[in-house]
């Protein structure tokens, strides 16, 4: 009896197990199916996307959690410079790109822990209507300013910090594709000759 | 002791509790917001404090919005919900208890601002209301974002605020 007992509780617990299990799997695996990749930027569909099923409901709600929908916004996500390296405070970057065509559009460093970088130099974010809708554009992304005229600081970001572009209101015309979208350039990383 | 039974027995409760968790996992996730965002009460804006590098509340937070929430509650009957319009660029968007955005306007649609009257799927609509909404839930999230990403386009975007709606219906005609 107590045998019999043992082992009905012993498969409740691996079929639970299983259960939990295979639902993280699957929205694991399912999440990376909704990236797309341009160039060093990873878009996710799932933000803001509508829900087609529980599955993608769940995948939605755990990468898109009241995120506009994507009529609205398109986020892009950078976490490696044209190496494939991680991004580093101790390097100078250059973020360059031409006109995007959109209503609005801006660029935020995020630490590594996802947050703003913790530091005074109020330089976490930049937009389009401090650099101009109209031209070529570049920002330095480094922990000084130096002489740059636009600045994204890393100061206090450590290693693995990301950038995010958010596009709002994208035109019609609006194709995102590595030539269209901005693109990082090493300039010098300390302890590099 | 045969052991097929003890499988058979193990795989169901895998499909079920796995069944279970993608169902409730949008919806659990929902509920911790709505009931963050209600917790000093339902059916009232609440403007977030401008997001700095000391926020910590969500993950990836934008420093371009001003953000009004309001958890809705149709318990009572219809809400009412106003935006007031902002320049540059303003929008409401509703979020179900399971997550779904159901409905969303922004400045391009709504030059002069957004009002609508919210119910509950089904329920018959106040009469004279407009713009009527029906919320697949009897709760959920009601959210303005006013593009505002220096600290003077906030301040002016938190005395706009002021002006948005969110009511029950009940709790107005009483």
């Amino acid at each position: 009896m107590l045998r019999r007992v043992l082992a009905w509780a012993a498969a409740a617990l691996i079929g639970a197990a299983l259960g939990v299990g295979s639902a993280w799997a699957t929205l694991e695996f399912g999440r990376a199916s909704f990236v797309e990749h341009y160039g060093s930027w990873a878009h996710s569909r799932a933000a803001g996307s509508q829900a087609a099923g529980p599955y993608t409901r769940a995948i939605i709600a755990r990468d898109g959690l009241l995120a506009l929908s994507a009529r609205e916004a398109l986020y892009f996500t950078l976490s490696e410079d044209d190496q494939g390296r991680p991004l580093d405070e101790s390097c100078v970057y250059e973020l360059s790109g031409a006109p995007l065509a959109t209503r609005w559009w801006s660029v935020t460093l995020y630490a590594d822990d996802n947050y703003l970088v913790r530091n005074s130099d109020h330089a976490g974010a930049i937009d389009v209507s401090r650099i101009g809708a109209d031209a070529v554009w570049s920002v330095r992304v480094s922990p000084v300013r130096g002489n740059a005229p636009h600045w994204l600081s890393s100061r206090g970001a450590g290693r693995n910090f990301s950038l995010t572009l958010r596009v709002y209101n994208p035109h019609r015309d609006f194709a995102p594709s590595a030539e269209a979208l901005p693109r990082l350039t090493t300039i010098s990383c300390a302890g590099e000759a | 002791m045969s052991w097929g039974k003890y499988v058979t027995g193990a795989l169901l409760i895998a499909v079920v509790t796995h069944t279970v968790c993608i169902y409730a996992a949008p919806r659990l996730m929902m509920n911790v917001a709505i009931e963050r965002i209600g917790a000093a009460g339902f059916n009232t804006w609440r403007l977030a404090d401008r997001v700095t590098p000391a926020s910590r509340q969500i993950v990836r937070p934008s420093p371009d919005f001003a953000y009004s929430a309001c958890a809705y509650d149709l318990s009572h009957g219809p809400v009412a919900i106003s935006a007031a319009a902002w320049e540059p660029y303003w929008s409401l968007s509703l979020y179900a208890a399971n997550s779904d955005n159901f409905y969303v306007i922004d400045d391009r649609e709504a030059h002069y601002g957004a009002g609508i009257t919210l119910i509950r799927r089904g329920a018959r609509a106040p009469d004279g209301a407009e713009t009527v909404v029906q919320s697949p839930s009897q709760r959920g999230i009601a959210l303005i974002r006013r593009l505002a990403p220096t600290p003077a386009q906030y301040s002016a975007a938190a005395d706009v605020s002021r002006r948005d709606v969110c009511a029950s219906l009940a709790s107005v005609a009483g």
